[in-house]
């Protein structure tokens, strides 16, 4: 068997694995939709671009769930309850098994923004330039990395019980004080000084910058997303390598 | 040349976690086509003594080779990973996959194993093919764990406490696999509990306690010692008078009651009957393995240093 095969396989069975738990789809999808449909589009003054607006900080919470929660809950209970152990025992490269969680991430964070696209287009009467909608998409797409490495990293630290919660626990403030719910401006000043710790909020106003409707300085929020990346990413490599035990 | 080959080796293998020695100095050795069960009450190392000899965890000093190839820390080869199969005692695959997808799955894993429908049918599990592993018995899990292990056509195969939840049916065909295997020359590593396992299946028993082999034989020598029985009770006999009974091997006594191990129970309470009609309390009971072991173990140090005296 060749080994793309097995990189096709496992990430098959990992997105079928999660479409096949309906407490991880059913929120990943409908919270994102339904908030968007009421806080975006029914709230949304007549003649304004807040549906607009709202679409770009909606699909940036939409994507982020899937990412932190397939990483995060799948790894530590695939931790607790030894399957990682016996996969790490077989033949197969490590890099499928988190290609292929990446891969499932990717899925929903697409599934998601062509939901919340169609809703901003058919009931937020959301007018676009096509280069408009596919640079969001691509920039979305490329946005659930950061928050894969989340997941990644507390899926390596945490037991399979915390997990849900801490990550709940991380994710919802974060989305919240990077002005994803409301928008940013709306928040008091030193909250808005707070977001600049956050890579959701760097993401949004990238985001934002392709609808010319962010708060500028984009070039400083793509470094920042791009470094904060970079850090996740050593950590996640220094944390896999205690895990496994190599020094 | 000899026709066995040596499949696995340890040599003086020392674990530590947190200044507690768990593995003290372990030597192994198993050939081709050999069933090898490791036995030990819990918390005797058998686990770890597994985890590192998989490079699962890293150890304090001491060698291992696997199929012949060095393991150095816990980085091992692709091609080692290929011919080894593993059922770990904590294995749980992805709930909400089927039987046959997890068959599919690992069978994709290696370059000559089994294809997908070979290992449904190796579990035993075809009317069950599509049936998610989350619902599935425990003993229908482990067959399905038993036969990923298997899933690579592998050489050697560790099988931690592999018929654990089987009812006797089940466990009584897994052994009888596990059989098939020695004869395919597959040398095999084995952890149980169960006694009645480790002698129908195993070549040699060694047996862990404390992180080091206290005894390493045959099940018939393992047999032999599990019929010695203890013999409690309060007497008014001697030390010598009782050890004088039948099939008295050893005494010890608590409190005024006397501990006596036997060889030959009956007898010996037959015997202590007839010159005592006064005991009571009279108890017999089996020794617990890792006990016999220790016995022996104390008794073969006292036969050599007899041999000693004697020369």
């Amino acid at each position: 068997m060749s080994s793309v095969a097995i990189y096709q396989k496992e990430a098959w069975y990992d997105l079928v694995s999660a479409w096949r738990t309906p407490g991880f789809v059913l929120p990943a999808l409908a919270f994102p939709v339904v908030f968007y449909l009421f806080f975006g589009v029914l709230f949304s003054p007549a003649g304004s671009s807040h549906a607009a607006y709202m679409l770009v900080t909606y699909s940036c919470f939409g994507i982020m769930g899937p990412a932190m929660f397939n990483f995060a809950m799948n790894i530590a209970s695939d931790r607790a309850q030894g399957w990682l152990t016996l996969k790490r025992l077989s033949p197969m490269p490590v890099s499928a098994y988190l290609l292929a969680k990446m891969a499932t991430s990717l899925v929903f964070a697409m599934l998601i923004i062509v939901l919340l696209f169609s809703v901003a287009a058919v009931f937020g009467d959301v007018r676009l330039e096509q280069g408009q909608w596919l640079g969001l998409a691509l920039l979305l797409l490329a946005g659930t990395v950061p928050f894969a490495l989340i997941g990644l990293l507390l899926g390596l630290t945490l037991s399979d019980k915390a997990a849900p919660g801490v990550v709940n626990l991380l994710y919802l403030p974060m989305a919240f004080l990077s002005g994803l719910w409301l928008p940013i401006h709306l928040l008091p000043q030193f909250l808005q000084q707070l977001a600049w710790v956050w890579p959701s909020y760097h993401l949004s106003q990238l985001g934002l910058k392709l609808l010319a409707m962010d708060q500028g300085q984009p070039l400083l929020h793509l470094v920042i997303l791009g470094l904060t990346t970079a850090v996740l990413m050593g950590l996640c490599v220094l944390v896999f390598r205690r895990y496994t035990g190599a020094k | 040349m000899s026709a066995l080959q040596t499949q696995l080796k340890v040599t003086g293998l020392v674990k530590r976690f947190a200044g507690k020695t768990v593995l003290a100095g372990v030597d192994l050795i198993l050939d081709a086509g050999e069933v090898l069960c490791i036995l030990g009450p819990n918390g005797a190392g058998k686990t770890t003594l597994i985890s590192a000899i998989l490079g699962l965890i890293g150890t304090d000093s001491g060698e291992i080779q696997l199929l012949g190839q060095p393991q150095k820390g816990t980085n091992r080869s692709m091609a080692l990973r290929q011919q080894c199969g593993v059922m770990m005692q904590i294995g749980s695959l992805s709930a909400n996959l089927t039987v046959a997808e997890q068959c599919d799955l690992f069978s994709s894993y290696y370059d000559n194993g089994y294809s997908a429908a070979e290992l449904v049918k190796l579990a035993g599990l075809q009317a069950q093919a599509k049936v998610r592993f989350g619902r599935l018995s425990g003993g229908q899990k482990q067959r399905l764990l038993f036969a990923l292990a298997l899933a690579g056509k592998p050489k050697l195969v560790f099988l931690d406490e592999p018929t654990l939840g089987m009812d006797v049916e089940a466990r009584r065909n897994l052994w009888q696999q596990i059989r098939q295997l020695k004869q395919q020359g597959v040398a095999v590593v084995l952890t149980t509990h169960y006694l009645e396992e480790a002698e129908q299946l195993a070549d040699r028993i060694m047996v862990l306690h404390q992180g080091r082999f206290i005894a390493n034989g045959s099940p018939q020598q393992l047999k032999e010692l599990t019929r010695y029985k203890v013999v409690q009770c309060c007497s008014s006999l001697t030390d010598a008078e009782l050890l004088a009974l039948p099939g008295a091997l050893q005494l010890s006594r608590q409190q005024g009651v006397i501990t006596l191990h036997s060889s030959h129970a009956e007898q010996t309470v037959k015997a202590l009957l007839d010159k005592d009609g006064a005991v009571s309390q009279l108890e017999v009971r089996p020794v617990a393995l890792e006990q016999a072991f220790l016995q022996l173990t104390a008794q073969s140090a006292e036969r050599s240093a007899n041999k000693e005296q004697a020369a």
